[in-house]
């Protein structure tokens, strides 16, 4: 399915960060969304600010208008705030980005394994996200990182605990 | 001898004579009225047969309001001038303007998180159509004009900026003096204006033209766009053709600031 981009997409004043604070603002809230939909759509779970700048996401070539690095910064620090994103490193050049927060995961995944019958298994991690059973869901494919994030959250709601085995790490549910 | 008219006698008659005009008066009187409420009945039923038969047609037809709408008019009758009697209850000239009316605000608050509250009656024709679904009533732009000129009577805030052919219908109160609408006005053509446009169009001197440009940006009216080639472009989202058709998503509606 591709991806359906919003009106202010299309709109070329939408990569200048605005000098008005009420509509700079809306603009912000609107680029956020805009972040994790199109993250969330093409699964992906890290960016690279420099990267980043010639993503089509950030770089609408049709128009010929690009989001700056300093306005990215502006976007990404948004995120941050309101916990969709965490940077790996001091410099701020690479971020996780969370498109969906781990307790929003352990939930989805919680679901699954309980619709299953599945409770009071034990699951590789490997299982989990890249399993065959596991194939139509959505956490198929979830990153490592992630998945230990979202069955931490399970874990500490006393949902699942997490197991250290010979090659890795498995999971109960109960 | 007899002195003429003196004494209690002629008194006594004067009174009677007077008591008889009275009477007489008074039967007159009657008469007139007696009259007068026979035709009031007729023209009454009369008025009732009218509306009847015009009352579907008011409601369905915007041809038909319209010709109504000036013939009232060369009559000297505002039928939206007040909320009680004749024309808005019998006819319900004035539930259809009033409905239409709320659905207009509707419409214009829903979209003011995007266009500062500033839309075109082309836009705001297709959403209010669009709003009233596949069954609904004929609803033409001299219909939305009609009720916005009711809105802005009321004190709602509501004005009309004629541009191009049209209008840009105006929602909220912010402060649009001449200066600012004839720059929409020269918006209008791609949707967004730039300083030499409107000191080559309008003559202005470049103080003036930022002047109107910066307030324009803080109503919330226009966006700046600085990677415009030649020189800073300033966009309306309010006449940006692509806008027309989209509709609010749940993203948008989570946004809006109550």
């Amino acid at each position: 399915m591709s991806f359906e981009w919003p009106w202010q997409y299309n709109f070329p004043p939408f990569f200048t960060l605005q000098p008005n604070a009420d509509t700079r603002q809306k603009q912000l809230a609107a680029w956020c969304s805009l972040v994790l939909s199109y993250c969330r759509h093409q699964k992906l779970f890290t960016l690279d600010v420099l990267e980043a700048q010639e993503s089509p996401v950030f770089n609408n070539k049709k128009i010929e208008r690009k989001l700056s690095v300093e306005a990215i910064q502006v976007v990404f620090e948004e995120l941050r705030k309101k916990g969709n994103l965490e940077w790996l490193d001091k410099n701020k050049s690479r971020c996780l980005i969370m498109w969906r927060r781990p307790e929003e995961w352990g939930k989805i995944i919680y679901q699954w394994v309980s619709k299953n019958g599945m409770v009071n298994s034990v699951f590789t991690l490997y299982e989990l996200s890249n399993g065959d059973e596991t194939e139509k869901e959505e956490f198929h494919g979830l990153e490592d990182w992630m998945l230990l994030r979202s069955l931490q959250a399970l874990q500490t709601d006393g949902k699942a605990e997490i197991i250290t085995m010979d090659d890795g790490k498995g999971v109960k549910f109960f | 001898m007899h002195r003429r008219g003196v004494g209690a006698g002629a008194i006594a008659k004067k009174k009677l004579a007077e008591a008889k005009y009275k009477e007489r008066g008074t039967v007159l009187a009657e008469d007139q009225i007696a009259q007068m409420s026979k035709q009031l009945e007729t023209f009454k039923t009369h008025l009732e047969e009218f509306a009847s038969k015009h009352k579907q047609e008011i409601r369905k037809n915007s041809q038909f309001r319209v010709q109504f709408q000036e013939m009232c008019a060369t009559i000297g009758v505002d039928p939206l001038a007040s909320g009680k009697g004749f024309w808005s209850e019998m006819l319900g000239v004035g539930d259809f303007y009033y409905e239409l009316g709320v659905q207009i605000i509707e419409v214009c608050l829903a979209l003011k998180h995007r266009n500062g509250g500033l839309i075109k009656l082309d836009e705001l024709h297709y959403r209010v159509l669009k709003g009233r679904g596949k069954f609904a009533q004929d609803v033409s732009q001299d219909d939305l004009v009609r009720a916005i000129k009711k809105l802005k009577a009321m004190g709602n805030g509501f004005g009309m900026i004629p541009v191009g052919g049209s209008y840009l219908v105006q929602s909220v109160p912010a402060e649009l003096n001449m200066d600012h609408t004839v720059v929409l006005q020269l918006a209008e053509k791609k949707g967004y204006v730039t300083v030499s446009e409107i000191r080559d169009s309008l003559k202005w001197e470049r103080e003036r033209a930022c002047h109107v440009l910066d307030h324009l940006l803080k109503e919330g009216l226009a966006w700046l766009d600085s990677q415009a080639v030649e020189e800073p472009q300033y966009w309306l989202p309010a006449l940006f053709s692509e806008l027309l058709s989209r509709d609010i998503t749940p993203e948008e509606a989570n946004q809006m600031t109550p």
